[in-house]
Parts: structure tokens; sequence; C-alpha cells
């Protein structure tokens, strides 16, 4: 199963880190449009 | 040092915990029905085939289309990019003063950093209140604070052009009045990226967010939304309502995450609670204004009350301001709003746990809350201005 995610930043990344430690076994992937990921503004 | 403000790095995500990070992948169209996303990246087009999508894409500055505002010097603040490019421009030449045009907390924060820097700043706005959405005697705080730190205050400019005489911008406003500035920055308010969800057929909500519901599924139940381009329930309202804010943002993207693996989920609504910095002072609010109130459909009642933020005669107290809005219908708690030197960001999350409990201004004012000379008065800011609204209900 895959999961998509558009955008890396706290919403995309809090999901994507969640998801990774409710289920080893998902597909995720971050399409983010920036060079940058996950920051504190 | 920018880059300190990166909480965890691709190549964290990537290598440690086996999440595939696709940088300079902009996504561009979502095919609801074949289930595919497709964009543009560094080796061409994508089609990306998804069992759940989520739709995490933001907000943006707005910024406004008259002549001259894509001069360079005009500038925003949203993304590291944008930090990026400030800080590149006021390092390449000398910056001598800055206008900012807008006064939300963007603005306020930068005028502070510019200041720091000992650059003059100037802060104008169309509307005739610095903050229109705090009370009156919060908002004359707030423009002192503002003055005394070399601050220049220009309500009622509304910037018509900005032209570049090959040396410095000129900031015209339509009435004729106009200031100089090495650099420009526009801070009025940020719009959800919602195009592409738009474009997919997407139910939006209010000022185009994306409309989810409390497992932050969007019209299409394979397609869920988070953070500052989703929208949000109001626990005062009941409404749906457009508040993109750091903690929702965390908090929705989890929540999305416990969906798709199939863990319950129900996302609580939101009551809009928010602080910010401004020189030594702290401004916080929660709830409604008494506009939203009456909006709403409320009989809002206000009081405006200000304590020492320590017990008497301790050393180093400053003033805090209350300010809470009350239903006479009802008597419930609507809204709170601070401003002080100490003792207002945390203080606010009392007003904040009232709201999502649904209390009532009595209630609120029956409250067992902390107290030590260092920290407030015996009867702390807020139920001192719980007793006074009491009166008008």
């Amino acid at each position: 199963m895959r999961f998509v995610i558009i955008g890396g930043d706290a919403a995309g990344m809090s999901a994507a880190s969640r998801a990774r430690r409710s289920d080893p076994e998902l597909e995720i992937t971050v399409l983010e449009q920036t060079q940058d990921v996950s920051y504190s503004a | 040092m920018i880059d300190d403000l990166v909480v965890r790095q691709a190549d964290v995500f990537r290598n440690k915990m086996g999440i595939e990070v696709l940088t300079d992948h902009r996504a561009e169209g979502i095919d609801r029905v074949g289930r595919v996303v497709t964009g543009k990246g560094p080796q061409g087009v994508f089609a990306i085939p998804y069992d759940h999508l989520l739709v995490a894409t933001g907000a943006t500055p707005i910024m406004p289309r008259q002549p001259g505002w894509d001069r360079p010097g005009v500038m925003v603040l949203k993304s590291l990019d944008d930090g990026r490019r400030i800080k590149a421009f006021l390092a390449s030449r000398p910056v001598r003063s800055v206008v900012i045009v807008g006064m939300g907390y963007i603005g306020m924060e930068m005028a502070e950093a510019l200041r720091a820097q000992d650059i003059a700043v100037a802060m104008v706005k169309p509307r005739p209140a610095l903050l229109p959405w705090l009370a009156s005697e919060l908002v004359e705080t707030v423009s002192a604070t503002l003055e005394k730190a070399g601050v220049a205050i220009h309500t009622g400019f509304d910037v018509a052009q900005i032209v570049d005489d090959g040396d410095r911008l000129q900031v015209m406003a339509a009435a004729g009045a106009s200031l100089t500035a090495d650099m420009v920055l526009v801070a009025v308010g940020v719009r959800p990226n919602s195009d592409l969800a738009a474009a997919a057929g997407l139910a939006l909500g209010p000022d185009r967010s994306i409309a989810i519901d409390a497992q932050t599924r969007t019209s299409d139940p394979a397609i869920r939304a988070a953070g500052d381009c989703a929208d949000a329930f109001h626990a005062v309202t009941g409404q749906r309502t457009w508040i993109p804010l750091a903690l929702r943002a965390n908090r929705t993207g989890w929540a999305a995450a416990d969906d798709v693996c199939g863990k319950p989920v129900t996302l609580p609504a939101v009551v809009g609670s928010a602080v910010f910095k401004v020189f030594e002072l702290g401004v916080a609010r929660t709830g409604l204004t008494a506009k939203e109130a009456a909006d709403a459909g409320f009989e809002p009642a206000t009081v405006t009350i200000h304590t020492a933020s320590r017990a008497h005669a301790h050393p180093g107290a400053s003033r805090i301001q209350v300010h809470l809005v009350g239903d006479k219908g009802s008597g419930r708690l609507l809204g709170a709003q601070m401003v002080g030197r100490e003792g207002v960001a945390h203080r606010i999350n009392t007003a904040a746990a009232a709201l999502h409990a649904q209390m009532t201004v009595e209630q609120f004012s029956q409250m067992d809350m902390a107290y030590a000379p260092p920290y407030g008065p015996a009867w702390d800011p807020l139920l001192v201005a719980a007793n006074q609204l009491i009166k008008t209900l």
C-alpha cells in the first residue's frame, strides 16, 4: 500500500513520520517542491 | 544559521526512517479516478500512483499585483528560502531603512529583528487599526511599544505602487504620501495553497481552504488534507473556519497518518489560540473577538482590565491587560486577549481550556488557579477580568 504526501513541511513530515512508526511496511513517498523539508518557522 | 531551523534533514527521513523524500518535485495534477499524482521533477515529468493521498501544500504569502511589487528588494517571509533571500539582501548592500507593508505578527516580528540591526522601520497598512482584532486599549500598548522602539506607524497608508529608481525604492500611497526604503517586506497575510485540490474537484471551505472532516478526509475519502491548506471546525462557533497555525499543522499531520493506518481518529475543533512577541511585549489571543462573536450570532459583552503581573509590592512587576468576551444570552466565555511584558504567553492557555470545555464566564471565574508572588496576584488577572465580566452578562 502506498501513501503519497504532497508537501514536506510540518503537516506532511509529521504525517510521514507518524505513519512510519505505526506501519513499518507502508510505502511512504513525500513530494516537496523546494529543497527544504520539516523546518520550524 | 537558517539551516538550524530544519528539524530533520531529508536524508534522515530517507536513510533512517525509510521514507522516500523527493525534493524539487512539484505536484501539478491529481487523477482521482486512476489514483495518480503527476508533476515535474529534476528528471522531468513524473506520475506516482497512490492508495492514500495527503495534500499538505501549506499556505503562501499574499502578494498584491500593483506596479512595482515585483522589484528586487520587495520581499515576503514564509519559507526558509524567503529568509535566505532577506538575509542575502541585507548582507549585499547597506540597508538603512525598510518599509513593512502589513501589521500582523510576521510584520511585527520582522520590525523587531530589523530594529535590532539598527535599521529604520516604517510599518504601513490601509486600514485605521494597527491590529483590528485586538481590543483598542491593548492596541494602544502595542503601538506605544512600537513607537518607543523607533518603529514608525502609518495607518491609512494604501500602497498604490513601488517605484525603483535604481538605487532605492519609493513606496507610494494612493493618497499621495510616499516613503523611501532600501527594502520592502510585504506581510499582509497568507492564502491556502488549494489550487491543486480545487482543480481535482475537492470541496473547499472558508477562504478557499480545503474542507476536511474529523478524520482529515476531503470530499474524496482516498484524499486527506492537513496543515495550513486545510480548514477546521471552531469549538466556539461550531462553524468551519480557517486559522493556519503550527500546532494544528502538526496535529492534523498525525491525524491523517493515524487514519491511513486504520487507527481511530477524531480531530478536535480549534479555538484560535495564538501568541506573538513584539519587542518586550507578549500579545496573545484565544477564541472570538467581540465582532466575530456578533457575526456568529452571539450577543457579546466585553471587559478590559489591567493588573500587575506579580503580587503587590513584588519587585519587577509590570502591567498585564486582559480583555474578555462573553455571551449575554448563554453566559458562555467566548474569547480572551492579553498584552503584557510577562505572564501572557502561557496564561492564555487557561482561557483556551475553558473555551474547549465550553465554560460559562461564571464557571471560569470559579477555576482554581495557581498563585505565588513572582507569578501574579492572588486573584489571577484572568479571574479579575471574569469577575468584572459577570456583572455585565
